[in-house]
């Protein structure tokens, strides 16, 4: 027995000590969903608020250095775990995860956000309204899987 | 490991996530035994107090030592949650090392049976003492108790074993 995606995203969110955690069941199938999720450079800018663009190395390679560039042309780099229904993003500064299970007909789908050094967390709490924002992620993901080709 | 559980400590996720998955087979060895159908809930629960007590922990180098104990109080406490305990009669236990085995894999249904007869204290101490070779107070603090408890409940657990293996 191994812990799931999901549940594995819950504890990295208990590790994190974040506010930035929402889980929900999506009534989509599960390769649509993750279609989406796993789309980093073609939907990542879509979910994400102030992120011009993401770029990632093309290939299958489940370990990944990306650039993010925010509005202004600000880049930063990040580390990329990426595997079915798993992905893990970190920065110096912020952590992002996503994960998918199938759960019958449809989708258990998590997502994560992170603060990374200790003197950010207060500004976490102030900004993440967590729950509300974590779930507004979801949303999106859901409305780009049901729309997408 | 030090230096992964070091990294992890200080709000790295990708040392987090190295972290969880060399941890959770030890987890899971340690859980089935004791908390049996419902080791899964243990499993969940136990990995959660470790990675909120991640920060607390003051010497990485202990990380498995202290895992160990999250782990067994964790299961313990949710076995009790839901267990019909039940007291065995009594005999031996020598072999449930082999018997229950070391790995990841299922417990046989035998094992299982034998093992879910007992009383939950039984089976934490037969998985410290039996499985993960402990001293006597050394199991005693993990499940905070005094080290002559420890002693009589293996006692009794061992022969529990051995009447239940017999039958």
């Amino acid at each position: 027995m191994s812990v799931d995606a999901v549940t594995r995203l819950r504890l990295l969110a208990a590790g994190l000590h974040t506010t930035l955690y929402a889980e929900e069941r999506l009534e989509l199938p599960y390769d649509r969903v993750w279609a989406v999720a796993s789309d980093l450079a073609g939907e990542l800018p879509h979910l994400v608020p102030l992120l011009r663009e993401f770029r990632v190395p093309p290939g299958d390679a489940d370990r990944k250095r990306a650039v993010a560039v925010g509005p202004l042309g600000c880049r930063s780099a990040f580390e990329v775990r990426l595997t079915p229904g798993w992905c893990l993003m970190q920065s110096r500064l912020v952590v992002g995860g996503m994960a998918a299970v199938p759960e019958g007909d449809g989708t258990r789908f998590a997502m994560l956000g992170a603060a990374r050094p200790a003197a950010l967390r207060p500004v976490q709490w102030a900004y993440a309204l967590g729950a509300h924002r974590s779930r507004a992620f979801i949303r999106k993901v859901e409305l780009r899987a049901a729309v997408r080709p | 490991m030090a230096a992964l559980v070091r990294a992890a400590r200080a709000g790295d996720a990708l040392a987090m996530d190295e972290v969880l998955t060399a941890v959770t087979p030890y987890v899971n060895r340690l859980c089935r035994p004791i908390a049996l159908s419902d080791s899964e809930d243990a499993v969940q629960e136990a990995l959660t107090a470790v990675f909120v007590g991640m920060r607390r922990l003051r010497d990485p180098q202990a990380f498995y030592g202290w895992v160990r104990t999250v782990t067994v109080r964790e299961a313990v406490r949710v076995a009790r949650r839901t267990a019909v305990e039940r007291a065995v009669d009594p005999d031996e236990v020598a072999r449930l090392r082999g018997l229950v085995g070391l790995g990841d894999g299922e417990l046989s249904a035998q094992v299982r049976d034998v093992l879910a007869r007992m009383p939950v204290h039984h089976r934490a101490v037969l998985v410290l003492r039996e499985l993960e070779d402990l001293d006597e107070r050394t199991a005693a603090e993990i499940l905070g108790v005094a080290p002559g408890t420890v002693k009589s409940r293996l006692h009794r657990a061992r022969s529990a074993f051995r009447k239940a293996w017999q039958q």
